[in-house]
């Protein structure tokens, strides 16, 4: 009985340190282990005993890449422990903000990371060489996603410019003429994005995942609405206890999430856009059947494609809130402490960030609990493995360990946020 | 040659990662000390964004932390108009574009890039939390006192303003 391991030292194009253990036997994949073995962070211990005031500098550190995602689920919570709602332009604000970290993330991901598996090569450096245009127009989205976060948090990396009940400065029209004339031509960009992956094989790979999103009576999700899944979860996301578990697992220093009663589920661009196909303007819904999307799309290498268009979306609700915007009379609403819990749940790039807060009647947390988008899907990414992996068994090790990388890439994932070097060893017995 | 004169000095990497802080620690040294017309920036992670950023300058400073070989706190430095970075210099990044990819992209896309110096410092120790090693602080003074140097060599041959330092 010969025993193989193929070995990947280093996984690049993902965000954090993990590793990949497949277990093969008799021809068929036995275990799948994606393996987090990044350090554990300690957020939610860090925020013990901190105000209130400092919660969205410091979950901000959480992530380079999406910030506002974890300061829009801390401020949401904090305001719905307080008793306060921001509404209006306030919000509107809020969602602008959201839209330049969808922008970047996904413009990142699309172009640099996950578009050199489809075309053969090993990093987008050496597409480049082959694909400036869309390199060169890559980086363009970015920029100007990372304008619009600039512009409204301060600045593009950890923002400073988010407070609980709204902003420390909220901007001038005239500050966001030059990011509307940026954004108008990368919604062209994005366009051509679009068209651009929609042409690249996929794999012919489905699974029947357990979407779960939220869900706005009249809006594509950013910041607000309930937690829905296309098997029936349909939740306030104060009851999201009620629904999911966070467990423990060896191999992981993230906590993997799991829907109670069923198991591995899927959070991320797939499940928004199962789960709100019908929130999305026609003209987008007309550009996902163009590139071959139906509303519901099952397989995990699509994603890129959904990512485009979230982009597309994203610069189009830019303008159009940029277009309605008149400057609020006071840059946040106040906020009174009181002895609390409060929840907040937004749609990250990756998928829900849920978070918990308990606070003491002076705004201090008495316990923090966050779960990141990665961490929920770390059950399903290694699901999509080992299914992945079967399918290319018969081939050589180098091709196994392309389509496993692929396949991790499909998610996104931020291993940081999780909990960074991912070895993938195969054992064949 | 045109002596350059917009100048742009990075601090890379990530403070919370013991050794990975000193480009941050030069940075902020550096701010203090040079005039307010040098733009001095610090970056964690992505480097993308500085390809854009480089089109407005004539030189740009780089300091980062590097893999050790051999001797944490030796200073390296590489003038990338000379070549590319050596191989055995791995300026350490844990996310997916560091500095040195970043001008392989720019490179890969035939941008205009300026002059760009980097001086590597190598680390020890790059664990979350770790306190810097103390060859590594050492010499942030050196680093920051050599770029004060250059810069106000190429500041003088362009026959420009008296540096403060």
């Amino acid at each position: 009985m010969a025993t193989k391991t193929i070995r990947v030292d280093y996984l690049a194009r993902v965000e954090g340190e993990g590793a990949l253990d497949l277990e093969v036997s008799d021809g068929r994949v036995t275990s799948a282990q994606l393996r987090i073995f990044e350090p554990p962070r300690f957020f939610e211990a860090f925020l013990r005993g901190r105000s209130y005031l400092e919660t969205p500098d410091i979950v901000a550190r959480i992530c380079g890449i999406c910030p506002i995602a974890y300061q829009m689920s801390a401020v949401h919570a904090i305001e719905n422990a307080f008793g306060a709602s921001v509404g209006g332009q306030l919000r509107a604000l809020r969602r602008l903000i959201y839209c330049g970290e969808w922008i970047e993330s996904h413009a990142l991901h699309v172009v640099m990371l996950h578009a050199p598996d489809f075309l053969g090569y090993p990093d987008g450096i050496r597409m480049a060489r082959d694909h400036g245009d869309a390199v060169r127009n890559g980086l363009a989205l970015k920029k100007a996603g990372n304008e619009l976060i600039r512009v409204l948090g301060g600045r593009e990396i950890h923002p400073v410019n988010v407070k609980p009940g709204g902003f420390h400065r909220v901007p001038h029209p005239r500050e966001l003429l030059p990011v509307a004339e940026a954004l108008k031509r990368a919604s062209e960009l994005a366009r051509d994005l679009i068209r651009w992956v929609a042409t690249f094989p996929f794999p012919d790979f489905t699974a029947d995942y357990e979407f779960v999103a939220l869900r706005h009576p009249d809006e594509y999700p950013f910041n607000e609405g309930r937690l829905v899944s296309s098997r029936g979860i349909d939740i306030d996301i104060a009851d999201y206890d009620s629904e999911f578990e966070e467990r423990h697992v060896a191999h992981s220093t993230a906590l993997h999430s799991v829907v109670k009663r069923r198991g591995a589920y899927l959070v991320g661009p797939l499940a928004r856009y199962a789960l709100n196909f019908d929130r999305l303007p026609a003209a987008i819904q007309a550009l996902a059947r163009e590139a071959g999307l139906a509303p519901v799309c099952r397989n995990p290498f699509q994603s890129i494609i959904v990512r485009a268009l979230e982009i597309v979306y994203a610069c189009e609700e830019a303008l159009r809130l940029i277009a309605g915007y008149e400057p609020p009379d006071a840059a946040s609403v106040p906020l009174t402490p009181r002895t609390s819990t409060g929840f907040g749940c937004t749609e990250a790039p990756r998928g829900i960030c849920w978070h918990r807060y308990d606070f003491e009647a002076d705004g201090a947390i008495r316990t923090a609990r966050i779960v990141p988008p990665t961490s929920q899907n770390q059950p399903s990414i290694e699901a999509d493995l080992a299914a992945v992996a079967t399918a290319v068994l018969d081939q050589p090790d180098e091709a196994i360990r392309d389509r496993c990388e692929q396949s991790i890439r499909n998610y996104d994932p931020c291993i940081s946020c999780s909990a960074h070097f991912l070895k993938l060893s195969v054992h064949r017995t | 040659m045109t002596a350059p004169h917009k100048i742009l000095v990075i601090g890379a990497g990530n403070p919370d990662r013991g050794d990975d802080g000193i480009g941050a620690m030069v940075a902020r040294r550096l701010a203090q000390l040079l005039p307010a017309d040098i733009a001095v920036l610090t970056r964690s992670g992505d480097m993308l964004s500085l390809i854009d950023d480089w089109a407005a300058f004539d030189a740009v400073f780089s300091v980062d932390a590097a893999a050790t070989i051999g001797a944490p706190g030796r200073v390296h430095r590489i003038d990338l108009t000379a070549g590319a970075l050596p191989r055995e210099i791995a300026l350490t990044s844990s996310h997916a574009f560091g500095l040195a990819e970043a001008i392989e992209l720019a490179q890969a896309l035939r941008l205009a890039l300026p002059r760009i110096i980097v001086y590597a410092v190598e680390g020890h120790c790059f664990d979350a939390g770790a306190a810097m090693t103390p060859e590594v602080a050492a010499a942030a003074g050196v680093v920051a006192d050599r770029i004060i140097a250059e810069i106000a060599t190429l500041r003088q041959e362009a026959g420009e303003v008296a540096m403060h330092a």
